[in-house]
């Protein structure tokens, strides 16, 4: 009685069930473009949106990027009265270390692999795109994803140096291995291979890009002239790990000028358009609080008249934080919509020096005085009369590199590349100067 | 064949119906019910056992009542009464009836299907459930989920800051999921109610997340603040998947279940109206420090000696706490209801009105909420309900929590010492504030940042009697609802701003969101009633159900305003985000009730479900549950004494989704130089993701003696939750610094015990009183990833750490006796126990209710106190308490614990608060010719604290309502007591 009453309650209901908790479609993502639609068929609009995203991709943390160097490498100080941590950590005040968990060390270091991401679904999505309908096309589009490639892992080396870098990192679920641990030379062996890769795809990449870059890259918007940008990356690398000749060859086929602009170069722009980003080593002058001052010695070692004392702005009262204190603010950068270079003629210069004096006979270093003569006037400076000894040069260059180049993350990897970090101005007792980040702490 | 069995289906109903059409004899019973000494007892139900008819008492608690055929029995209940049961004839028709009181509250109804209920004294679980009157009826409450606090067993509560207009983080039993839903589902007279808090982005000013944290502080409410806790008539809470089993896939952090009030449908009609006015101020003063010229050189260098000394010769000295905190916030609320109808048309309106200011300037909420419960009996084959509810409020919420650009209230209030001049001269031209980029006081009269909140609540539940008889009646109901609003976030930081002007920031900001959100849900369930001749019942329940939500959130933000114009198209810069939800969710369940003569009550059921946020999304997935109570009192006598004494066990399942969007791996938008492009997210998505599956069984016991004014309710509970869904930190190389994975279980335990005491019962005095006592200890117990920090800032300064066989919430960091990870455990944030001392005591026309709420243990992250000692403006910075070694000042030793040890900012979050107090007066009826009942009372939330934590309240997240991560605090809007005097009157 039960059980037939129960039965006949249930085969309705059991149908009623079957009726109503029919299939669920499949939602597909209501905010975002998938990964997979795009490397298997991307049209040319979703390879523009790609390239797009890796320029943009550069710029992604990399205020962190130049605030972290520039305090290690004791060009500046980032005052920051919401975090304490850019004047304990990154001087290594009392006790303090580097953290390898900390965003200083993850951020960038995150930011340069998801371009470099971005670039290898760009490579990925070019192998098979039917869009993409001749070779040329696709060498130049693999010519400049390889370049940004490059420059990407250069940074991350310049702060992981020998901890070693991963470079092949195409398969987020198996990654390569670390390259040159304990080995500063191989990750940037592997970095300058990149970047041959690269400028063999670009000089093989006929007239025109299958996609357009941003002002940053003005002038460099093709594949034969962004190979210059290739070669002008190439040749930093060439002489971080001591190969001169390499060097010197790579700024033959760069935008080497020493009659050109020095500022001729590629960047990353920024604007106050909505969605774009603003320059993020920019602050106002006299900011108090958050702020970023120029570190006293800058003033103090500089030569009388150094028009390059522009980068640093006298304050209307000093600023003070954790002990230490400042009257210049930094303004390397004009407003907050500046650019901020990626490579320029005046490091091209500069680096043309260097390999000359590295090269050390006397007919080199002439042509090295003379680059650095290039420099020392556009500067207001009067030609070099010092000393003209290797190492008089070299600490001459070393000058003119920190002033030239001054607040673009530079003067921190010259002092390493020259085992002359322990120069460096120790502001507070305690303070420690760093070699190198930890690797972060999610890599192993 | 389908068609024709649902056809069979549908016919046999209708004419059964048919057949009841048909006139049979009818008589009527009449009585009155009255209290143990004679009062009448009105608005008690008496209702024919079997059938779907019944009616209510008058005002003297007299009642009618037509009974068909000759003979029936009838059930007659009134709440804090047991009910009685009485054979009528229509000769033996007139029925005067005694209630006893039922201390205990055993018949007491309590849900226990999705479509059914049972008597509390029948239960398995240990359900707790909140009247009215333990809800509303000893203070004004601002929100129905601050009103729990401390009146429910196995309940966390955290108000996550003081900022009007709520936003409150609810945890039962424990930790459930580490990155999935951590709220309680809630249900409102069957209809899912949404719970999401949406952002207000006033990030972009703030730049909050981005450099310690990436996860949003803008300190949102979350929307089940829009209930009105004067409309509820009952809440009753599962705490766990034994037995929110039912709900299936959205149930895993528990259900809320809450009925709001309804008409009376006795003929009489009740009119009740009151008036609340009030205060609130700051809950503790922190003061600000004691300066004296040494310690301005100390902390600001030898230059600012002169300013600070001209300000203490000019009288310019400020109490900044004072002036940015120290407002008497005004409280009003004023409340209508009227509830009444006949037998064949019941309503309930109600009206709330209430306005409320912060102790912030320019701070306030005030929300208006209109409640409309409909009980139409236009078939007597069918009970139908309606009920609609709208809401609309609105908060202004200040500007608070952590930053990174030192320009929220709080953290320039920290960053500021009190020589500082930050006020407006004669033409309201505000100075720059020299020490932070922001003058507070300029932000906090110029700033806005409100929500607004649009909401429409309906539902309709239909009882269909499909067949009747003697033993078995057979029930169709069909319920079903919808849920939407419209929340409307604006927030407007003018040009004029110390941190917008003069290239300091974007030359103003105007941001405003709409976010909306609609969700509706359908349930049909076939429920069959058998009680054999020998009172044993067998109540089966069947059903399918579907929930979907779709929400939309839309966020512009203009920036280079034009002037003082805040219109979006009045700027120089736009843009704009979109996010979209999506989810529909089916399923179905069954379950088998079996009633042994009320001895044993067996209960098994099965839920399956399947949705659209798996990666599977036509997988189902299934949720049993069984539970047995065994009320040995019945089976056995057990003496005089001994009143009560029921064993009960209960296991079941339930699930949680993982975040929307686990599923997928998305291009973000980007922008450069004009050009859009995409560019990886941050987040590999997981296409095989499943739910994080609970399991829970829990034991226990109830005691009850001398007619249970003594009862003890024991319970233990073992919760364990399998593949919880991480966001696991991937190698960073890969371009994605997380992924999403089934990757960990977990396991609370704890237990819960009540104490409910009548120790005085006379005419003139009555003592009520409640002792509850709970304690919960959660484990990881597998890990697939190495153990991981996640939460607040980072190890430097205090974080959570996921790691197998240690709690989820435990905190950690740097520390010189540091483990072999560079970490200490400093202690967790799971409160050691709690306890709850509630009291009601009624003398004469006087009632006093009071309820005392201990939390003890659990630690915060208090990251205020190293802002203040920084900037040097702790206001015990020069105290000497801290420091092991007694010589350092407490600012100064914690700070020189900054890079060693991270434990001067893990502090005891404990506290013992007077949540609740209220003093009642009942005027004499006779003044109002007995026409009217008129009150008089006088009332206070968190009159009382006591915490030794050094900031404002121990009570506080900066995070909101995540997971893992409250209980951190960076200077956020404190919390306030308040203190009320209310009028109502009842006709």
């Amino acid at each position: 009685m039960i059980l037939r009453n129960i039965s006949k309650i249930f085969i309705p209901a059991l149908l009623l069930m079957g009726v109503a908790a029919c299939n669920i479609d499949t939602i597909e993502d209501p905010n975002n473009p998938s990964v997979g639609a795009i490397t298997s068929n991307a049209s040319l609009s979703e390879i523009q949106n790609l390239v797009t995203g890796i320029e943009g991709g550069m710029r992604i943390n990399l205020g962190f990027y130049f605030d972290g160097v520039g305090a290690i490498g004791r060009e500046i100080y980032r005052f920051s009265t919401s975090d304490p941590r850019f004047t304990s950590d990154l001087l290594g005040k009392g006790s303090a270390v580097l953290d390898n968990n900390t965003f200083y060390t993850t951020n960038p270091y995150a930011a340069r692999y998801r371009t470099v991401k971005n670039a290898n679904i760009l490579l990925e999505a070019v192998e098979n795109s039917t869009a993409i309908t001749t070779n040329e096309a696709r060498n130049a589009a693999k010519g400049f994803a390889n370049t940004i490639k490059a420059h990407q892992l250069l940074l991350v080396w310049v702060q992981q140096y020998d901890n070693g870098i991963r470079i092949d990192v195409a398969d987020p679920n198996n990654l390569g291995p670390f390259v040159g641990e304990g080995d500063d030379k191989a990750a940037l062996r592997a970095i300058a291979a990149l970047l041959d890769e690269g400028n063999t795809q670009l000089t093989a990449g006929g007239a025109a890009f299958p996609f357009s870059l941003s002002s940053g890259f003005s002038g460099f918007d093709t594949p034969a002239s962004f190979a210059k940008v290739n070669r002008a990356l190439a040749a930093r690398v060439h002489a971080y790990k001591s190969d001169w000749d390499l060097a010197l060859q790579a700024l033959a086929g760069s935008f080497y000028d020493q009659n050109g602009d020095l500022a001729l170069g590629a960047y990353h722009p920024y604007s106050t358009a909505g969605g774009d980003a603003l320059n993020p080593q920019w602050f106002p002058l006299n900011a108090t609080g958050e702020s970023r001052v120029v570190q006293p010695s800058f003033i103090t070692d500089a030569e009388a008249g150094d028009t390059r004392l522009s980068k640093a702005t006298k304050r209307a009262d000093t600023e003070f934080q954790d002990g230490l204190q400042s009257d210049y603010d930094l303004t390397v950068y004009a407003t907050n919509a500046t650019s901020i270079p990626i490579v320029r003629n005046e490091e091209l210069i500069l680096l043309y020096a260097e390999a000359k004096i590295q090269k050390g006979d006397a007919g080199f270093l002439s042509d090295a005085v003379g680059a650095l003569d290039v420099i020392r006037n556009a500067a207001g400076l009067g030609d070099y009369a010092g000393g003209t000894t290797q190492a008089e040069l070299i600490t001459e260059m070393l000058k003119q590199r920190r002033y030239s180049l001054f607040g673009e993350g530079h003067r921190w990897v010259d002092m390493r590349r020259y085992n002359l970090l322990n120069t460096l101005p120790i502001d507070r007792p305690g303070d420690d100067v760093w070699v190198k980040y930890p690797r972060p702490a999610n890599e192993d | 064949m389908k068609i024709k069995t649902i056809n069979k289906f549908l016919l046999l109903p209708a004419l059964l119906l048919a057949s009841f059409q048909v006139a049979i004899a009818q008589f009527t019973v009449t009585g009155r019910v009255t209290d143990a000494n004679g009062e009448g007892l009105p608005g008690a139900t008496i209702a024919i056992v079997g059938a779907s008819r019944g009616t209510s008492a008058d005002i003297d608690g007299n009642y009618r009542l037509e009974v068909p055929g000759s003979s029936a029995t009838i059930a007659i209940a009134y709440t804090g009464y047991k009910t009685v049961n009485m054979q009528v004839t229509s000769a033996n028709n007139r029925i005067d009836v005694v209630m006893e009181e039922d201390f205990a509250g055993l018949d007491e109804v309590v849900i226990s299907g999705l479509a059914t209920n049972v008597k509390r004294a029948n239960l398995a679980n240990a359900v707790s459930s909140i009247t009215s009157n333990e809800l509303v009826g000893t203070t004004v409450q601002s929100s129905m989920d601050g009103a729990l606090y401390g009146k429910l067993t196995g309940v966390n509560i955290i108000s996550n800051s003081g900022a009007p207009g709520g936003g409150t983080t609810v945890k039962f039993r424990g930790i459930t999921t580490l990155n999935g839903n951590s709220q309680p589902l809630y249900i409102v007279d069957g209809v899912y109610y949404d719970n999401s808090n949406f952002r207000s982005n006033t990030n972009f000013v703030s730049q909050a997340a981005g450099q310690g944290s990436t996860q949003f502080q803008d300190n949102p409410s979350n929307r089940v603040s829009d209930l009105d806790p004067e409309d509820i008539d009952r809440i009753e809470v599962l705490k766990g998947a034994s037995a929110a089993a039912i709900y299936g896939s959205r149930a895993a952090s528990g259900v809320v279940l809450i009925t709001t009030k309804r008409g009376r449908r006795d003929g009489s009609t009740e009119v009740n109206v009151s008036q609340s006015i009030g205060f609130q101020q700051q809950l503790k003063k922190l003061g600000v420090r004691d300066w004296d010229a040494s310690k301005v050189e100390a902390a600001f260098g030898a230059g600012e000696v002169a300013n600070y000394n001209q300000a203490v010769a000019a009288g310019k000295v400020y109490n900044y706490e004072d002036e940015l905190f120290g407002e008497s916030g005004a409280l009003s609320t004023t409340r209508l209801s009227i509830n009444g109808g006949s037998e064949k048309f019941g309503y309930y309106a109600g009206v709330t009105r209430k306005s409320e200011k912060g102790i912030v300037k320019n701070t306030g909420y005030d929300k208006t909420s209109v409640r409309l419960n409909l009980d139409p009996k236009i078939f007597k084959w069918a009970d139908l309900q309606v009920n609609l509810n709208y809401v609309n409020s609105e908060s202004d919420r200040g500007y608070f929590n952590n930053d990174n650009t030192s320009t929220t209230l709080g953290v320039s209030y920290v960053s500021t010492p009190s020589w500082a001049d930050l006020f407006p001269d004669e033409q309201g031209n505000y100075p720059n504030n020299p020490y932070a980029p922001s003058n507070f006081l300029q932000t906090r009269d110029l700033i806005t940042n409100r929500e607004k909140v649009d909401r429409i609540l309906g539902g309709g539940i239909g009882t269909f009697h499909l067949w009747t008889t003697d033993q078995h009646s057979l029930n169709l109901i069909v319920r079903g609802g919808a849920d939407q609003y419209t929340l409307r976030t604006r927030s407007i930081f003018p040009r004029e701003l110390q941190f917008q002007k003069d290239g300091n920031g974007t030359n103003g900001v105007s941001i405003a969101g709409t976010s909306h959100s609609f969700g509706t849900n359908i349930a049909a369930f076939l429920v069959h009633n058998y009680t054999t001749s020998g009172n044993v019942t067998f109540r089966t329940q069947a059903g399918v159900t579907q929930e979907n939500l779709d929400q939309d959130f839309i966020n512009t933000l203009a920036t280079q305003l034009i002037g003082s114009q805040t219109n979006l198209n009045q700027a120089g810069s736009v843009q704009v985000i979109q996010e979209r939800l999506k989810q529909v969710d089916k399923g179905f369940f069954a379950q088998e009730e079996i009633n042994f003569k009320d001895m044993a009550i067996f209960t098994v059921g099965i839920r399956g479900d399947k949705s659209s946020r798996n990666g599977d999304v036509n997988k189902l997935f299934y949720y049993p549950k069984a539970s047995l109570a065994l009320n040995i009192h019945e089976m056995t006598d057990l003496g005089s004494t001994l009143s009560q004494f029921k064993l009960r066990g209960a296991f079941g399942q339930s699930g949680n989704f993982g975040p929307f969007g686990a599923t997928y791996t998305p291009l973000n938008p980007i922008i450069i130089g004009g050009g859009t492009g995409s560019i990886i997210g941050i987040t590999l998505g997981n296409t095989t993701i499943g739910p994080e599956k609970q399991t829970e069984i829990e034991v226990g016991f109830d005691l009850g003696i001398l007619q249970n004014r003594f009862n003890l309710e024991f319970t233990y509970y073992v919760k364990s939750v399998k593949d919880l869904i991480l966001l696991v930190n991937t190698p960073s190389a890969s371009g994605f610094t997380s992924a999403w994975q089934n990757a960990a279980d977990l396991k609370n335990n704890g237990f819960e015990i009540a104490l409910n005491l009548n120790p005085v019962h006379t005419r003139e005095f009555n003592w009520d009183s409640r002792i509850s006592f709970w304690k919960n200890t959660a484990e990881i117990t597998r890990l697939d990833v190495p153990a991981y920090n996640l939460g607040a800032f980072g190890a430097t300064l205090g974080t959570y750490r996921i790691e197998n066989g240690k709690s989820p919430t435990q905190i950690v960091g740097i520390d010189p006796n540091a483990d072999a990870n560079g970490l200490k455990v400093f202690g967790d944030a799971e409160p050691d126990f709690q306890i709850a001392f509630n009291n009601a005591l009624r003398y004469s026309n006087w009632e006093l209710n009071f309820l005392f709420h201990l939390k003890q243990g659990g630690k915060n992250i208090n990251l205020s106190t190293l802002l203040s000692d920084i900037f040097g403006t702790s206001a015990d910075y020069d105290d000497k308490s801290v420091d092991p070694s007694g010589t350092m000042g407490n600012g100064a030793y914690r700070l020189s614990q900054l890079g060693v040890s991270a434990s001067a900012w893990v502090e005891n979050a404990g506290y013992l608060r007077l949540r609740e107090v209220g003093l009642k007066y009942n005027l004499p009826s006779s003044w109002f010719k007995d026409k009217a009942k008129v009150r008089l009372g006088f009332s206070g939330r968190n009159l009382l604290n006591f915490f030794e934590y050094s900031s404002y309240d121990p009570e506080v997240s900066n995070f909101g309502t995540n997971a893992i991560s409250s209980n951190v605090e960076v200077t956020p809007f404190p919390s306030a007591k308040s203190y009320f005097f209310t009028i109502g009157a009842s006709f």
